[in-house]
């Protein structure tokens, strides 16, 4: 299975660029990752103005955040990650500054530590 | 990264207590990481009791019992200590700039492997070895 779910802020990237966004995603994957890899899934949430930030200030940052089958390997995970990005910014007209792509197992737990 | 998602109540903070809590975790996250400023990211989440949240860096769905939560994502490698430490700072930060009780505020920061994030064009380096030039990355767009 490849999920991914885009998280932008609000204004920023317009719902009629969407799909040529999951597109270009769900091309890249399948091209990268192999079709074998599948299905593939991608969602979308959207921050509202003023309730994101960096560095204390407002942001435009956009976060592509995958899961992958486990076992990618490291060339082929960075490779992913910067041709979905290469695709991001073209579409987008986004910098790189402002766009965060992450492809994590999705067997991965996160080794969470909780508050009280 | 780091990430840190605050899900509050609809309409329990306005923008000036946004703000403010985001430049408070900010300067709790690098103050014990030495992280660069502009690579925390803050967002606030207005949320339902019914609502479901997944975790940004771990597994499932975020699972909590107060009012407002505080969901951390970070990048491996930190003693498990560090990562307590960040969050009791930026609990107590949440709390005094919201007003909200201490009872009230629970949260977590879970972590992945710093290879598995692209920022700013490049694969972000283990904890600690930031390049000198990161911190020059001051320059926050948008």
């Amino acid at each position: 299975m490849i999920e991914f779910l885009c998280t932008v802020q609000e204004g920023c990237i317009p719902e009629n660029m969407r799909p040529e966004l999951e597109k270009a995603i769900q091309n890249t994957s399948v091209e990268i990752l192999g079709i074998a890899k599948g299905p593939f899934s991608i969602s979308w949430a959207e921050i509202p103005r003023d309730f994101g930030f960096r560095g204390g200030k407002p942001t435009t940052t956009s976060h592509v955040r995958g899961q992958i089958p486990d076992g990618c390997d490291k060339e082929t995970r960075e490779r992913l990650m910067k041709e979905i990005g290469e695709r991001w910014y073209d579409i987008t007209g986004q910098t790189e500054d402002e766009l965060i792509v992450a492809a994590r197992d999705e067997g991965w737990k996160g080794n969470t530590i909780k508050s009280n | 990264m780091p990430l840190y998602r605050c899900i509050v109540p609809k309409n329990s903070l306005d923008y000036g207590q946004r703000q403010e809590i985001a430049e408070a975790f900010t300067n709790v996250h690098c103050g014990i990481s030495a992280a660069p400023r502009s690579f925390v990211h803050v967002w606030f989440i207005e949320s339902g009791k019914d609502d479901k949240v997944k975790d940004s860096h771990g597994d499932g769905f975020l699972d909590y019992k107060t009012d407002y939560y505080i969901a951390g994502g970070n990048r491996a490698g930190r003693p498990p200590e560090v990562r307590k430490e960040i969050l009791g700072g930026l609990i107590e930060k949440f709390c005094e700039i919201s007003g909200a009780d201490r009872e009230n505020v629970s949260g977590h920061i879970s972590e992945g492997p710093a290879s598995w994030t692209m920022e700013a064009g490049h694969i972000l380096p283990e904890p600690g070895q930031e390049p000198a030039e990161w911190y020059e990355h001051e320059t926050i767009p948008g």
